[in-house]
């Protein structure tokens, strides 16, 4: 029970850092396309959903990974 | 305080749902994090974590936590053949659900492709109804292939995300997802202008999920048969002894025998335990534990190995080793420890793997951005098509484009088989040697033996018997000795040495019984230390000793000191023989050459590897034993603390350096070189230290060896060839990078599919290794019949006829 409480802990605590940083590329993708070309606001809102779900998908394990790390060493 | 100082455990677990080779370094990763833990080593073949770890630091059952918090399941291996048939039971039932799931995806997928190409059939289209066609009605027959069969990527990529672990089930969950997900909005938004009508993924979501199905369920197939030469060396293990307590006779569990017992062995029955033989004589065939394909005889004195069997006679034997301690249990325990160590090329492979999944979808993202904002305006062409595909691309839009290619690069980039490549060939390999009766230690052990450069041997007990015995007979001359024979000195000689305890005296005497001269009881014995004996044999003064005892007692030997000096510079010890004061003859004693030492050299040399002896001995022995056998390098009077600094000595000429040995002075040697082989009847430290064990005493299995891991290397070179190759190629090829030329794009179900073939063609081709023959395997016995047993020399003419 102790360890799951710890882990959900671990996993907000790395939620805000990635969770953050994958919005933050989908916004880039979204101004990019916005200001650089004349794409439909269906591929602008796609392709920002598509690069946010990726970069979602690359920071989740890493920052996961390493919050639990820390976690384990303040043990 | 320093956890190496302290006395390891180490626990097998058997872990479910790793199915890459990044989650071999999630699953290891999350046990080496554990404090207490010194140790993971992950097999992926054989779904196994074998995890050394200081006890009072961590619990077994911290580990199972810290493997299910990775997104595993894990549980405590248990051992023998109950534990295999259970494994073998989950493996079957894998298949059976994979199977299911093939089933599904591939029925239901090819009414989705026959839905889709149906405007292509032409003629065809008169059986089909059109309805098939439609999109709503392909896109209701896709989503129970994503929601059934595919479910399983989605979970599980969900359960590793959760933990911080990305496997390859995250690559076919986006790729399908993705797929479907915009095959929906086209369908039910058609003028959303996600590419439409036009670019409806269904039959990529469909047919992805089918092939990657297919190739799960062919891994699962291929998968275990690997390992399937545990299971052959534990059916050996008989189920029942016929044991005698006190007067009777009963019939017990093998594993209640205890030592001590004397059990009795039948035509057609199996030994169960080790032991010796009391009474009776059979043929015991003894192939599947040793390699050796003739049944060995077995006499009273004789030892016999629990798992072997029976052919003709009956005997007793008593039990000396029985349970965990028995011969064929250690086999057992060395080749599961084997395959579930790691082999170097195993560890870059899973460290390259492991990383992979990430950079390929950092590389999804680049894909994607790349298409959406450049490659897309510059180069699309609305004609364009799939590779092997009619269907042409039309009207999708630059997202819809763009995303077919991220997806692509996701599917195509899977490193299953890079996971496979190296564990499958070294499960294979190593059960393969075990067949002909060699036992690698370790998976580096392979392939360290594949790169040797120099083999030194340990001579007394490696290369020669390590017991002298007789190895030539000469007669002084007829009128000198009174018309004596080469029997008649043996039986002279043999007869003065009954009572003799000298192993030279011995070795006479054995020599005399083995070539079936009679040996009687001498009426009067003497031994004379450190020159010979006296004897009086039927009335005759019978003297056999050295030079100096001739010369004491005023026998004139001069005519055979010439002979007796070329026999001494072939290493031979000679004693001369004096019947009545008058010089009869000479016998030679030597420690001979092992029966195929020379043959197992010459092959060695023939491999172009140099072949050094080393030995304790004095150089002029050394010599004479090095020119019998062929070894041009000899390293003589070496102390036994010397042989490993010889051996380091050759290292530090960047010498890759095996050493064949099989005495406990040669345990500093075998442990400092780069494979140690230890001889299977040498002593136990030998066969602890030595990296390689030969079971048989034959030196034939050195090259057994290296062949077989030769052989291994070989596959799994092949194998990461293979795997690598088809990911450095296809990847390219999935992000685009023919389509400025060509414009033809590869489609998710084709990535899928060369997935699929890439795993299944790395497994089936470990499969080939099960045809495996060591080169000297095939001819033995026709070599064996052509040369026969090695014999001394018998010299029946006079020595010096003046």
């Amino acid at each position: 029970m102790e360890g799951e409480l710890l882990d959900r802990g671990i996993a907000r605590r790395a939620a805000r850092i990635y969770l953050p940083l994958a919005i933050t590329a989908a916004l880039l993708f979204l101004v990019a396309a916005s200001v650089t070309g004349e794409y439909t606001t269906v591929a602008r809102v796609g392709g920002a959903v598509w690069v946010g779900t990726l970069s979602l998908i690359v920071s989740m394990p890493v920052v996961t990974a390493r919050a639990k790390a820390k976690a384990r060493r303040r043990e | 305080m320093n956890p190496s100082n302290l006395a390891k455990n180490s626990v097998t677990l058997a872990v479910q749902g790793m199915t890459c080779a990044s989650c071999v370094a999630h699953v290891e990763g999350a046990l080496t994090d554990l404090e207490g833990v010194t140790a993971a080593v992950v097999n992926l073949g054989l779904g196994t974590a074998r995890v050394t770890y200081v006890a009072g630091l961590v619990t077994v059952s911290q580990m199972k936590r810290s493997v299910r918090e990775a997104g595993y399941e894990a549980q405590e291996r248990s051992q023998g053949l109950d534990a295999l048939d259970r494994e073998r039971q989950a493996r079957e039932e894998e298949i059976r659900r994979q199977g299911r799931n093939l089933v599904v995806a591939g029925g239901v997928g090819l009414l989705v492709m026959i839905g889709t190409f149906y405007e292509m059939l032409g003629p065809l289209r008169s059986w089909i109804p059109e309805w098939l066609s439609y999109k709503w009605v392909i896109g209701l027959l896709t989503t129970p292939i994503v929601l059934g069969p595919g479910r399983q990527f989605f979970t599980n990529s969900w359960r590793g995300l959760k933990h911080g672990v990305t496997d390859m089930n995250l690559l076919y969950a986006t790729g399908i997802g993705a797929a479907y997900g915009i095959a929906v909005i086209n369908t039910l938004f058609p003028q959303a202008r996600f590419g439409g009508e036009g670019a409806t993924f269904f039959e990529s979501a469909a047919l992805l999920t089918a092939f990657i199905v297919l190739g799960r369920w062919l891994e699962a197939l291929t998968r275990g048969r690997t390992s399937e030469a545990i299971r052959k060396l534990m059916k050996l293990q008989p189920k029942l002894a016929r044991v005698r307590r006190g007067t009777a006779e009963e019939e017990i569990p093998a594993d209640e025998v205890q030592v001590g017992d004397l059990l009795l062995v039948r035509p057609g029955e199996s030994v169960a335990v080790d032991g010796l033989v009391e009474e009776g004589y059979s043929a015991v065939d003894e192939s599947m534990l040793t390699g050796e394909s003739l049944p060995v005889e077995k006499k009273a004195g004789d030892q016999v190995i629990g798992g072997t069997l029976n052919k003709t006679g009956a005997f007793k034997f008593r039990a000396t080793r029985v349970g965990k301690e028995t011969s064929l249990a250690q086999i057992i325990k060395l080749v599961e420890d084997a395959q579930a160590s790691k082999a170097p090329i195993q560890k870059l492979a899973d460290w390259v793997a492991g990383h992979f999944i990430l950079g390929v979808h950092i590389l999804a993202v680049v894909v994607f951005v790349f298409w959406f904002f450049f490659g897309y305006r510059l180069y699309f062409d609305p004609d364009s098509s799939f590779i092997f595909s009619p269907y042409r691309l039309g009207e999708i839009g630059v997202f819809g484009f763009s995303l077919l290619l991220s997806i692509t690069v996701l599917v195509i980039s899977c490193p299953c088989a890079v996971g496979l490549a190296t564990p499958s060939a070294m499960m294979a390999g190593t059960g393969k040697a075990a067949e002909y009766g060699v036992l690698f230690k370790t998976a580096q052990a392979i392939e360290n033996a594949s790169k040797l450069q120099t083999l030194i041997f340990d001579k007394t007990g490696t290369l020669t018997r390590g017991e002298p015995s007789v190895t030539d007979v000469l007669v002084y001359g007829e009128t000198v000795a009174g018309g004596l024979t080469a029997q008649d000195i043996l039986r002279f000689a043999a007869s003065a040495e009954k009572n003799s305890e000298h192993p030279l005296g011995e070795a006479i005497v054995r020599g005399a019984q083995e070539r079936g001269v009679e040996v009687s009881d001498p009426q009067r014995f003497e031994s004379i230390p450190g020159h010979g004996v006296e004897a009086t044999l039927q009335g005759n003064a019978v003297l056999l000793g050295n030079r100096r005892l001739m010369s004491q007692r005023a026998v004139d030997i001069g005519d055979l000191v010439g002979q007796a000096e070329r026999l001494e510079v072939e290493g031979k010890t000679v004693m001369f023989l004096a019947v009545d004061g008058r010089p009869a003859g000479l016998i030679a004693v030597a420690d001979t050459l092992k029966e195929h030492s020379q043959e197992a050299i010459q092959r060695l040399k023939r491999l172009g590897l140099e072949v050094a002896m080393i030995t304790g001995d004095n150089a002029r022995t050394a010599q004479a034993i090095a020119r019998q056998v062929g070894i041009d390098r000899v390293l003589a009077e070496v102390l036994p603390q010397d042989k490993a600094e010889e051996v380091k000595k050759l290292q530090a000429l960047g010498k890759r350096v095996a050493m064949v040995g099989d005495g406990v002075n040669d345990a500093p040697a075998l442990a400092q070189s780069d494979v140690g082989m230890a001889i299977g009847s040498g002593t136990d430290v030998a066969k602890e230290t030595g990296d390689v064990i030969l079971i048989k005493d034959d030196l034939r299995d050195v090259v057994v060896a290296l062949e077989a891991a030769k052989a291994t290397m070989r596959k799994v070179k092949q194998n990461l060839f293979w795997a690598f190759f088809y990911n450095t190629l296809g990847i390219p090829i999935g992000a685009g990078l023919l389509y400025p030329v060509l414009r033809l794009v590869v489609s998710p179900e084709l990535a899928g599919a060369m997935m699929a073939v890439s795993s299944v063609s790395v497994t089936l081709n470990t499969l080939l290794l099960r045809r495996f023959k060591p080169s000297f395997h095939s001819g033995r016995q026709q070599q064996r019949q052509a040369q026969g047993p090695e014999q001394p020399r018998w010299v029946t003419e006079p020595a010096a006829a003046d």
